[in-house]
């Protein structure tokens, strides 16, 4: 019956958990504000280790949200996206989706970090009791598939999942897929990642990533645009949507906040940023192009801001090559500086931010950067107050992904 | 250690159910429910496996291979109970 029209991909609820807010209210307040939460690092057992800076998410108390037989078979990073989830089915108006149609919402979520705390617990009974004393859930709990998993386990979804496991810049692709999946026919998709990289095997892992700051003063470990850039900050946290054919989404009356009108990923290698210009204009002109959208009509952009000299450099480049002249004017902001990088979560983080500041009509500022040193309009200081049509997200992964993706303003409850 | 010991009460299975699968039953409940199966309880196959382990841990000794296959209390109880008092 609906074979012939084109779907068009709404989202309709956004869940946030970050060290900036725990819910999507007081994330988007210290987003607007510029907040600056980057910390010394205080979860247990890392104080030795080098890496002293992050965003850790603080008073977030699973046992408050979370049902004692999913927090036992589950890690940090499963209990963000648990969390955020709830909050972005509720925001929708979708909690009790699952009882009318189990096989309508699919789930999608992008990973780049694994449940690094829970896996290490378990490999510590390994090597200090034995292989008898490791528990069985250490099966599933660490790998990367963990939260697709028991988000549908949890809230008794039956349409498609998937895991997209394509680096940092995999939480862009994995909104893509979910896209795919609505265009495909499926209703409603829960898309969206966290990350829960700060216990100490997971930041041991981190410590040999060259573009890691190790700064120890947090005002100054994370400066993406600067001459002072020394690196990125990681951070916890993420974000999930819920996204849903956008009719569908009218016809019951619900918010269509925005629209996921274009996205496109290249590859171009490990640590290679001089390389990254191309592959993120690449993936900023074939996300236009999808989206039928000129350069002229980006809004604002959503920066990956790495923070390292040669890859905001490959960024501020790239934006040029892919808008024009319209690269060097457009508004350029990068929340994350305050925040730090949740990995594959970060791109979420600034997806609800885009959606927000679009609903808002403010676009936020860059924490703690002021003497911009490329060629973009960086918006610092305080918000700026702007007409918001259409926001490009970028990010790339330190592995060598880069991605765009190009988001519509929604027309809000039913056009 | 005598078989008197070694017995794997309700009251144990309970604490188990909590400990290693999050599943919280009242052990009168467990009692009353013992032919219930483990998946009403909220214990899935991993929950059970789990138990298994510690048990075996606690005892110092293998459980029959069936164990972690049983699907409620009573069976669990009884195979398991059987085999400690057997010694198998």
């Amino acid at each position: 019956m609906s074979g012939q029209r084109t779907r068009h991909t709404a989202i309709t609820g956004i869940g946030v958990v970050a060290p900036n807010g725990l819910r999507t209210d007081t994330y988007w307040k210290s987003v607007k504000e510029g907040l600056n939460v980057l910390d010394r690092i205080t979860r247990e057992g890392c104080g030795h280790l080098p890496l002293r800076v992050a965003g850790e998410v603080r008073g977030f108390d699973p046992s408050a949200l979370i049902e004692d037989t999913f927090l036992v078979q589950t890690d940090r990073f499963t209990h963000f996206a648990l969390a955020a989830a709830d909050a972005a089915l509720e925001d929708a108006g979708l909690s009790g989706i699952a009882a009318d149609a189990p096989y309508s919402v699919g789930v999608v979520t992008a990973a780049g970090s694994g449940g690094g705390e829970f896996g290490q617990r378990e490999l510590q009974k390994l090597w200090g009791q034995g292989a008898r004393f490791v528990g069985p859930y250490q099966s599933i709990a660490w790998f990367y598939a963990a939260s697709t998993g028991q988000i549908s386990i949890r809230r008794g979804f039956k349409g498609p999942c998937g895991v997209v496991a394509s680096d940092e810049a995999g939480g862009l692709d994995a909104v893509a897929h979910a896209a795919r999946a609505v265009r495909r026919g499926t209703d409603v998709v829960v898309v969206g990642a966290a990350e829960a990289p700060l216990a100490p095997y997971s930041m041991v892992c981190q410590l040999g990533y060259p573009e890691l700051s190790t700064v120890e003063d947090p005002s100054c470990a994370y400066r993406p645009f600067t001459s002072a850039a020394c690196g990125f900050v990681p951070a916890e946290g993420g974000a999930v949507l819920v996204v849903e054919d956008a009719d569908r989404a009218h016809r019951r009356g619900g918010v269509v906040r925005a629209t996921v009108a274009g996205h496109a990923a290249t590859f171009t290698g490990a640590s290679r940023w001089d390389r990254s210009r191309e592959g993120l204009a690449h993936a900023i002109r074939a996300a236009l192009d999808e989206a039928g959208c000129a350069p002229e009509e980006i809004d604002v952009v959503f920066a990956d801001a790495l923070g390292s000299p040669e890859a905001d450099r490959a960024e501020a480049l790239a934006l040029a090559d892919a808008l024009g002249p319209h690269g060097t004017r457009v508004p350029v902001t990068a929340p994350k500086a305050g925040i730090g990088r949740s990995y594959c979560g970060a791109p979420l983080l600034d997806i609800a931010a885009a959606v927000l500041a679009m609903e808002h009509g403010q676009i936020p500022p860059t924490p703690g950067v002021f003497d911009v040193c490329h060629e973009i309009d960086l918006v610092t200081s305080t918000a700026r107050p702007a007409e918001l049509r259409t926001a490009l997200v970028l990010s790339r992964g330190l592995m060598g992904s880069n991605a765009a993706l190009v988001l519509r303003r929604g027309p809000g409850t039913a056009a | 250690m005598t078989t008197e010991m070694t017995q794997v009460t309700v009251e144990e299975l309970a604490t188990l159910m909590k400990k290693a699968a999050g599943v919280t039953v009242d052990p009168h409940d467990l009692e009353r429910r013992v032919d219930t199966p483990f998946a009403e309880f909220g214990l899935d196959s991993l929950g059970l496996l789990g138990i298994v382990g510690e048990l075996e841990n606690r005892h110092g000794r293998a459980l029959p291979t069936d164990a972690e296959r049983c699907k409620s209390p009573r069976q669990f109880l009884d195979l398991v109970n059987g085999a400690f008092t057997t010694g198998a």
